[in-house]
């Protein structure tokens, strides 16, 4: 069941009016889609984060609007921390969307055992799903990782619904061994005396001459 | 070895003023957790290596460090007892200018706990106030 979410609609518009209605702790959004006319909204900041910290990505809007929504863009502040924007998008439960979900690495690779590291390579799927199953995170099982073995896209075992859209034989994960890096001595810090080649010095120094 | 440009436009570079926020390289694009500054500052390449040496000490072979910000400005200073004149000093060292909200370093293929640990001893190195931050999906 999708979470619900209070809205209600906004009339201000410009820069400085929302900065203001941010500083009381709500934030813009906006209501789009199924080729009706976009709605001016504004919404809980405080609960927006928690649908999202949630995992959420359907949500029922309840006041100005009923309907299901799917939360389509958000734009974060400077450190990541309070959304400022978010967009909605209407959308039927059983219509079908595209999303780009979060991979989850679970378990230990046996690789790392045998002086093998695991690099991760892919973090995020696109996928298409009906929207009202759309997972909160893909997760994919190291346990049976090792040494040389590379996980791909094609060898994911998702819910026949789920449509994957990036490439198949792209790779999410792989256990390989290290690469050697050349040990660095303290002198190569602090003798630091070359200097970059300025561009266009040379030429004038010919042209002088 | 330090970071530095390979070929620059000039040699010597103006001071500058650093004002507001990092609104371009702040969010975590590489790897699964980021150090993320929330004060303005020059960080040296001599610091950046400080905080690099620092980190692969502990993850050794395991995850992956990016260094997300390079070292692009050039910092003269001049001789010990010299008199006030004579116009600017000489390159010195070479320094990142770095906005609050950018992500210094990011690490992918560890866990949570593992990348916490790693960036505490990361963030002693460094001459600003940092903070952790996670991947966001949206």
């Amino acid at each position: 069941m999708a979470d619900s979410l209070q809205v209600e609609k906004r009339d201000i518009r410009g820069k400085k009016r929302l900065r203001r209605l941010r500083d009381t702790g709500t934030i813009p959004a906006v209501l789009y889609g199924h080729k009706l006319e976009a709605i001016s909204l504004s919404v809980s900041g405080g609960d927006v984060t928690a649908i999202i910290n949630h995992g959420a990505r359907m949500v029922d809007l309840t006041g100005a609007v009923n309907e299901s929504a799917l939360i389509r863009d958000v734009q974060w502040d400077t450190f990541g921390h309070h959304p400022i924007h978010v967009d909605f998008t209407r959308v039927a439960a059983d219509e079908r969307v595209e999303m780009v979900v979060a991979i989850e690495f679970r378990g230990e690779a046996p690789g790392i055992k045998e002086g093998g590291v695991v690099q991760h390579l892919l973090h995020e799927l696109q996928i298409e799903c009906p929207a009202g199953q759309i997972p909160e995170k893909i997760e994919v099982s190291i346990n049976e990782l090792a040494l040389d073995d590379t996980i791909r896209v094609s060898d994911l075992k998702l819910d026949p619904s789920i449509t994957v859209l990036d490439d198949e034989t792209q790779s999410i994960v792989h256990c390989v061994l290290p690469t050697e890096q050349p040990e660095e001595g303290e002198g190569d810090l602090l003798g630091e005396s070359a200097e970059p080649e300025v561009i266009g010095r040379k030429d004038e120094e010919e042209s002088d001459d | 070895m330090a970071l530095m440009p390979k070929r620059v436009k000039h040699r010597k570079s103006q001071r500058g003023r650093i004002k507001g926020n990092a609104t371009r390289g702040n969010r975590v694009v590489f790897g699964d957790f980021g150090l993320q500054t929330t004060e303005a500052g020059w960080i040296s390449a001599q610091t950046i290596e400080a905080g690099r040496i620092a980190a692969q000490q502990y993850l050794r072979e395991e995850g992956r460090l990016y260094i997300r910000v390079f070292p692009d400005k050039s910092v003269s200073s001049i001789p010990l007892e010299t008199r006030m004149g004579k116009g600017k000093g000489e390159p010195d060292y070479w320094a990142a200018s770095v906005k609050p909200g950018t992500v210094l370093f990011e690490i992918g293929g560890t866990t949570e706990e593992a990348a916490r640990i790693c960036f505490r001893r990361l963030a002693h190195k460094m001459p600003v106030a940092t903070r952790l931050l996670h991947r966001r999906a949206i």
